[in-house]
């Protein structure tokens, strides 16, 4: 039973007279423990797939099962659930708040669903150890570099042990050396069982992925595995 | 749990918003101040007024030719009645079971000389010696005058405590002669001060016997009436009862018309006040209130444009999970903080600019449960109804837009 399946989804955006269409009969199916990358040019859809695979907008046509569960047919509140609890997501602006510690960002997602204060604490703190930010705890995010922050922002989609962690252009606005550690963590996080999906239009970086999927004017274009022995040759 | 985290959330937005959250909070302490300044002091008055009228005490009544005059046809039919006769002072003595006391009574205005010095038009009272039991006037020094003066119109004075501080600053008044409109009185007591309602000296008074009233000023005529004490509360209605149907019989009051007199309380007085009085406190508190509905629309103001600047941090909350409820219920904390915050410290300055006011016409205010619960429930009221507008707003924005919103 493969972790997310869609069927022929489509994503319709009316302006004005004129319909855009984001995305046509996207159907996929990616198994848990993939780690799986989008390519393609800009304006192609890419986002519009990763945000209704996070659950952040629905579906104008089409199916989503996630986990088995139909998504394309849930309410609000249920989406917000599925946000939170199945979803992790890493933007490529971080959208940490501004105003607060990277503590408290990475609590926010246990805030809303009801965890006790000293538990939110305890997670979040494992949450930033494991992102290497154990010394950057009370800064604000105006107070860190752009990988530390970004750092956080993995933090915060950690924190909740979710089943996939979605991340669109993580390294869009960071350097060259700052995007190869946070692709070095990605492995990890890889390694370590996580589900992993991937938004990028640099080469190195999908190299690194285990499938890259090819979208193309909001249709998939390619879907290709590449094999242990074919990423080293690539 | 999860609302303790979310009060959490609001107070620190409240607080990292230093500026914002002044201005809300002026808008609600202006609103609020105005309408509890307002009410206390319409409270205060009101209360004043009372504390004078229950000078007369519970258990009694004055019985007039005039009643309590309303309206000018009143005015022009109460001229044309009798007065009040002497006779029935004796009539009621002898047939009213339940008048513990009855008191006759005249006013009038004369001045009052020692010496050179002269005070001018003093309210002079001829009331019987019992009066002193009956109305809420106390000795403050010496004593009323007895039953034995007033049977032989002795020409003593019982005279008010600014009478004494204007004829006799620092000298003993008892013993010492005054001139009453011409006539010599001796004073025998002062009474103990009274203080005064809008301005409106109670003190300036002097008291002579009824006897030697009317040697001086004649019959009193339309000025007479009786003042009457049964013996509880509870018999009052029954006494009142009494003393009328021993009027309309000396009155020869046909059974078909109605009285030609009036028996008159200290609760008719009270009602009398508060009608006439209450269109205006009425379009006081509604004035005031306009302050308050400005206060409020500064409060839904500023919280829209919170809203507006904070669409980006909504989206955050959003994309992690946050339902419509927790930014409804965040949004809605914040500002019930600020207009409850702002309610609690415009009631305590109306409270304050209240006592000021109600201070310069010699008055005092005591704190009024009605004005708190109606500052808080007001200042509540605003936060919630102001509040909810962009609390909704916020609650329903798309988390895709409010995360790309620049
Ligand atoms: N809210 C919207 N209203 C109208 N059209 C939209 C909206 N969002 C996206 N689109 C359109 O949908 C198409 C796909 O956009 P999308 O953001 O998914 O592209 P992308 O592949 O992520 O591009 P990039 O690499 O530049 O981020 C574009 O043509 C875009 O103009
Ligand atoms: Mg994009």
């Amino acid at each position: 039973m493969p972790l997310i399946e869609t069927k022929n989804l489509w994503k319709t955006y009316k302006m004005g007279t004129e319909e855009v269409n984001a995305l046509r009969e996207v159907s996929i199916s990616i198994e848990k423990g993939e780690y799986v990358a989008i390519m393609g040019p800009s304006g192609s859809g890419k986002s519009t797939l990763m945000n209704l695979i996070g659950c952040l907008d629905t579906p104008t046509q089409g199916e989503y099962k996630l986990n088995n569960r139909q998504v394309s047919s849930m309410n609000d509140d249920e989406l917000a659930n599925i946000r939170n609890r199945e979803i992790g997501f890493v933007f490529q602006t971080f959208n940490l708040l501004p105003r607060a510690t990277s503590l408290h960002n990475v609590e926010l997602p246990l805030i809303y669903n009801g965890s006790p204060a000293d538990l939110r604490r305890k997670m979040a703190e494992e949450a930033l150890a494991k992102v290497e930010l154990s010394d950057r705890m009370m800064h604000k995010p105006s107070e860190l570099s752009g990988g530390q922050r970004q750092r956080v922002a993995i933090a915060r989609a950690l924190v909740n042990n979710p089943s996939i962690l979605l991340a669109d252009e993580p390294t869009g606005n960071l350097d060259s050396k700052t995007s190869v550690d946070i692709m070095r963590l990605f492995d990890e996080l890889h390694r370590e069982g996580n589900t992993i999906i991937v938004v990028t239009h640099e080469q190195d970086i999908a190299k690194r992925a285990h499938r890259v999927l090819s979208i193309l004017d909001g249709k998939i274009a390619s879907d290709v595995r590449v094999s242990e022995e074919g990423r080293k040759i690539l | 749990m999860m609302f303790l985290s979310l009060l959490g959330i609001a107070i620190k937005a409240l607080w990292a918003n230093k500026l914002r959250t002044t201005l809300t909070l002026l808008g609600v302490i202006i609103g609020v101040t105005s309408v509890m300044t307002i009410i206390s002091a319409l409270e205060g008055m009101m209360g004043a007024i009372e504390s004078q009228i229950d000078r007369m005490g519970p258990s009694t009544f004055v019985v007039t030719k005039w009643g309590l005059i309303t309206s000018e046809e009143a005015y022009w039919e109460a001229v044309k009645r009798k007065p009040i006769s002497l006779e029935a002072v004796d009539l009621v003595e002898a047939g009213c079971e339940n008048c513990e006391k009855v008191c006759a009574r005249a006013f009038n205005r004369a001045n009052i000389k020692r010496g050179s010095q002269t005070l001018r038009r003093v309210s002079i009272g001829g009331v019987d010696p019992n009066f002193i039991d009956i109305a809420d006037v106390e000795v403050g020094q010496g004593r009323f005058y007895s039953y034995e003066e007033s049977l032989h119109r002795k020409q003593v004075a019982f005279i008010g405590h600014t009478v004494r501080e204007e004829l006799f600053s620092g000298v003993d008044p008892i013993g010492k002669d005054i001139r009453i409109g011409g006539k010599k009185y001796t004073v025998v007591g002062v009474a103990k001060e009274m203080g005064s309602v809008f301005g409106n000296n109670h003190d300036n008074f002097t008291l002579i016997p009824f006897t030697a009233y009317m040697k001086q000023f004649g019959e009193p005529g339309d000025q007479f009436n009786l003042m009457i004490k049964a013996f509880s509360v509870e018999v009052l209605d029954e006494t009142m009862d009494d003393v009328r149907l021993i009027l309309r019989s000396q009155r020869h009051v046909p059974y078909n018309k109605p009285d030609d007199f009036a028996l008159i309380t200290a609760d008719n007085v009270l009602e009398m006040v508060n009608s006439i009085t209450k269109l205006f406190r009425v379009g006081l508190v509604g004035i005031s209130s306009i302050s308050l509905v400005v206060g409020g629309i500064v409060v839904m103001n500023i919280m829209m444009v919170s809203v507006t600047e904070r669409t980006r941090e909504i989206g955050i909350r959003k994309s992690v999970g946050a339902k419509k409820k927790h930014i409804l219920i965040q949004f809605l904390y914040e500002a019930l903080l600020t207009t409850m915050t702002g309610g609690f410290i415009g009631i305590v300055l109306g409270y304050i600019i209240a006592d000021a006011l109600v201070g310069m016409i010699d008055m005092e205010i005591s704190p009024s449960s009605f004005a708190i619960i109606a500052g808080l429930s007001i200042s509540t009221g605003t936060g919630l109804i102001f509040g909810i507008y962009p609390a909704m707003k916020a609650a329903r924005l798309d988390p895709i837009k409010a995360l790309s919103y620049e």
